[in-house]
């Protein structure tokens, strides 16, 4: 009983933080339907500039965020402005050989500048833990959930309650109908892609405390990721948070109860069973255009 | 390129590649570098057929070399065979894998399979350090040793994957003659359309990524025998994945000849980094950079740029006069009725279709007579299109009975509908651009058997067919014109011959004179009449009112997703509610 309390406690904390990384990745997919295969790479990217910090300061890895995180929204901006923006309105397929060319040329840069060894940051409170009952709760978990859902919180505010957002969701639901309100598709679409990758810059900064990492670290961020977001509907948010919480609980379930080495098929699986079964997820649009319908 | 120069060019390089081994027999390290480049080759020409010609894009798409060497790496060992033996069988195995793959995520579109194609390769990975009783982890797997003694090298390797290479690109090609490759092109160009003029898109999808899977599978056996140890990371490789789409998209997605070329620049460029900048460590670094500079800049590949630097495309005046165009009879002809059937040939009854909480079709009953040209006219956003793709099968799902020629066929597929004998055109024409306009026309399937696939693309009596039609629509001499170089309304008369081509029982015309010159109406109305003369049956959407009412009867009045009106044109003309409805309804 305990260990089942004790499983599900960490299956959603760490829910909570696939939540936050999920959601740049759907975000940016429901506005400019292009799957940005780079996320995970974007996410070890700022994992390890975290970790250097760290080194470096010796400053709190997860405060770290308020600095990676401006620095991930400016970063994406510009790279939309001057690459992902030449790719638009090609085929899906084109930008994604586009974000994974960026995704491999982080990863051939990490191996040569960082090399290519396994990183982990440990504050201080690293070994530490939480005790409630007989559940343990580590530190570093807990105050990455908080942070992942600090800036989630933060997301749907900018989303729901300011004119930017709803240039945003507008556009996402009907690009035509916001471009003749006023809305510039351009503006909008560089402003989400640095959105998407701004949560990156907050899930990387997490991410160094919680899971080792190195540069090959990024296939199986973005696999996790696209399970997520495929399992949710790609494109809904609301898909990331239900998504990432199944997923999180169902890898955390498999680690203990099953062995840790097959909680990641987890989320091959996942991808491969939602496809076949329900191709547009939980809650999303028509993912899989079937030709017959 | 010439097509012969090409053959040509690479007749001179294959026996050089032939000789060399003779010329050079020591060479160990050229022939390694150049037998990995064949290597290369093989799995480029094969990626092409399912992510060139049918526009699938496939970034996992080692993960059949890795099936291919696991599996001959696997049973060698227990079975005590050799490797080699087990080349067809590792072909067979990944052919497999792609089938039982391919049938769950080939029914879609977008960006699914491409997601699937990353996830597959990771989760092989996996799945091998997992299962170390099969696979022995991520210990790996050692193989015998070559045979043949030290002196000879790779050459043996060397002559395999040439004679592979050779033999899949002989493959690659025929594919590209065939009906079965035609239909390829069809669906990367407009994968509804393909629906809509009876190619059986789904099938054609999982074959292509299966015909993409099998010599990548025979090559991976050998490959492991090459190598004697596989382990899970090397076998599974994304790096080799991206090398094969990065060959590809150098020399030419979707040509025939651009996978070769690609193959051989990106590994002696890889070599060539490997050698002179900075070892193997930066690799990763380079294919990233390199993949996406190609995307951004050269997404056509060098072979498509280089054709169209070189030759001055000759420009045609082109006409919609009707004097440029050609006259002659030709039979349109429609297949026999399988057993007559009394009453209407089509018939709808009490269709509802919603789009959220928009009514776009309300309870329609409609009966077409067999041998009509019956219309439906209605103001804009009366339905009418919404009608016709639930008729064709596009339109997805709704309520109601559709009945054709004594079939149910609502719940069939689009292909299933043309082969039934039901044709259809579009509002906005639908042609496959890039394909010429004899292409365009052969390549409706009107019924399908598998010996469709084997058949050649423009060929025998098909061909004469085609050409007949084009005469028939009087534009028999733009046969090798590339479709999208002719103007619109030509284009319309072009995707009429298209779907004349199904020899169907019945017609669906979306705004045949939409957007058209007048001096072109008074033609389509006058092929129309000759094709219903012939027995066709149309169905007709049309906005030029004295059009329908000259062409057709009878004539059905469409507004709000309602009939509100229906007969001949004489009555309908003088019909209060019709005119209601088009001038605006009278508010109180």
């Amino acid at each position: 009983m305990t260990q089942a309390l004790q499983t599900i406690a960490l299956g959603l904390l760490i829910g909570g933080v696939y939540a936050l990384m999920a959601a740049g990745l759907t975000l940016v997919f429901g506005i400019m339907n292009i799957v940005n295969v780079a996320q995970g790479a974007f996410l070890v990217l700022i994992a390890m500039l975290t970790w250097k910090a760290w080194q470096l300061t010796g400053l709190d890895p997860i405060l770290l965020a308020l600095a990676t995180t401006p620095l991930m929204f400016g970063l994406g901006w510009l790279l939309y402005r001057l690459v992902v923006v030449r790719v638009r309105g090609t085929t899906p397929a084109m930008s994604m050989l586009l974000t994974f060319g960026i995704a491999l040329t982080i990863e051939g840069l990490l191996n040569l500048t960082a090399g290519n060894y396994f990183r982990s940051a440990t504050p201080s409170y690293f070994a530490q833990s939480f005790h409630i009952g007989s559940i343990v709760l580590p530190k570093a978990q807990v105050y990455g959930c908080l942070a992942a859902l600090l800036v989630l919180g933060l997301l749907y505010l900018v989303l729901n309650r300011t004119w930017t957002g709803r240039a945003i969701r507008a556009t996402a639901q009907n690009p035509s109908g916001a471009a003749l309100v006023g809305i510039s598709a351009s503006s909008v679409a560089a402003l989400s892609f640095a959105i998407g990758t701004a949560t990156a810059g907050t899930g990387g900064s997490i991410l160094s405390v919680l899971y080792p990492f190195f540069p090959a670290s990024h296939y199986e961020w973005i696999a996790r990721l696209l399970g997520i977001i495929v399992l949710g509907g790609m494109g809904s948010l609301r898909g990331a948070w239900v998504g990432a919480i199944i997923l999180g609980l169902a890898e955390t379930i498999t680690a203990t109860y099953g062995s840790p080495r097959w909680a990641t098929l987890v989320f091959y699986a996942v991808i491969l069973l939602v496809l076949l079964v329900r191709p547009h997820g939980l809650f999303g649009t028509r993912l899989r255009e079937d030709v017959a319908t | 390129m010439n097509p012969r120069v090409a053959q040509t060019v690479a007749a001179v390089v294959l026996v050089a590649l032939i000789a060399f081994p003779f010329v050079a027999p020591t060479a160990t390290y050229e022939h390694t570098v150049l037998l990995l480049a064949f290597l290369v080759a093989i799995q480029a020409i094969s990626w092409n057929i399912i992510s060139g010609f049918a526009g699938y894009v496939s970034l996992g798409h080692s993960v059949f070399l890795g099936i291919g060497a696991y599996t001959a790496g696997i049973l060698s060992t227990r079975w005590n065979v050799h490797p080699l033996a087990l080349a067809p069988l590792a072909g067979v195995v990944a052919v497999v894998v792609a089938l039982l793959v391919g049938s769950v995520v080939l029914r879609a579109k977008g960006p699914a399979f491409v997601i699937i194609t990353i996830a597959m390769l990771l989760l092989f990975q996996v799945l091998t350090i997992n299962l170390p009783e099969l696979t022995n982890g991520s210990d790996g797997i050692t193989l015998e040793l070559p045979a043949w003694g030290r002196d000879v090298g790779n050459i043996p390797f060397y002559f395999m994957f040439l004679g592979l290479m050779v033999v899949t690109f002989g493959f690659s090609a025929w594919i590209r003659r065939t009906k079965f490759g035609t239909g390829l092109v069809a669906i990367r160009e407009d994968e509804g359309k393909a629906a809509a003029i009876g190619i059986p898109t789904t099938l054609y999808k999982n074959l292509a990524y299966a015909a993409s899977a099998f010599f990548i599978g025979v090559a991976g056996a050998v490959y492991a025998y090459f190598l004697t140890f596989l382990n899970p990371l090397g076998a599974f490789n994304i790096l080799t994945s991206v090398t094969i789409v990065l060959a590809a998209l150098v020399g030419g997605r979707g040509t025939l000849w651009g996978p070769v070329v690609g193959a051989f620049i990106v590994s002696f460029a890889s070599e060539a980094a490997t050698v002179y900048g900075g070892g193997s460590q930066s690799r990763l670094l380079l294919f990233g950079l390199a993949l996406v500079i190609i995307v951004l800049f050269l997404p056509d590949g060098l072979l498509p740029t280089l054709q169209r630097r070189l030759a001055k495309r000759r420009e045609v005046e082109y006409t919609d006069h009707a004097g440029a165009m050609d006259h002659r009879p030709a039979e349109v002809g429609t297949r026999e009725p399988i057993k007559p059937q009394p009453g209407p040939l089509l018939e709808l009854r009490d269709v509802h279709k919603a789009f959220g909480g928009l009514k776009a079709v309300n309870g329609v009953d409609l009966a077409v007579p067999a041998g009509s040209i019956t219309a439906l006219i209605g103001p804009n956003g009366s339905g009418k299109t919404t009608l016709f793709n639930l008729i064709t099968g596009t339109g997805g799902t709704h309520t109601g009975e559709i009945w054709f020629d004594g079939h149910r066929i609502d719940g069939l597929s689009p292909w299933l509908r043309a082969h039934h004998g039901l044709g259809r055109t579009f509002q906005v024409t639908r042609l496959f651009k890039s394909m010429t306009v004899l292409e365009n026309v052969v390549a409706p399937l009107e019924s399908f058997s598998p010996r469709v696939l084997a058949s050649g693309a423009v060929a025998g009596h098909e061909a004469d067919r085609a050409r007949d039609l084009l005469s028939f629509v009087g534009l028999g001499r733009f046969e090798n014109e590339r479709a999208g170089a002719l103007s619109y309304g030509q284009q319309k008369l072009v995707e009429l011959a298209q779907v004349l081509m199904l020899e169907p029982r019945m017609v669906l015309l979306d705004e045949p004179a939409g957007g058209v010159n007048p001096g072109l109406v008074d033609r389509m109305a006058g092929i129309i009449r000759a094709a219903n003369r012939q027995g066709v049956t149309f169905l007709v959407v049309e906005h030029n009112i004295p059009m329908v009412l000259d062409l057709c009867d009878p004539v059905f009045v469409l507004a709000r997703g309602e009939v509100i009106a229906s007969g001949p044109p004489g009555v309908i003309r003088h019909d209060p509610a019709v005119l209601d409805a088009y001038l605006g309804e009278v508010t109180a």
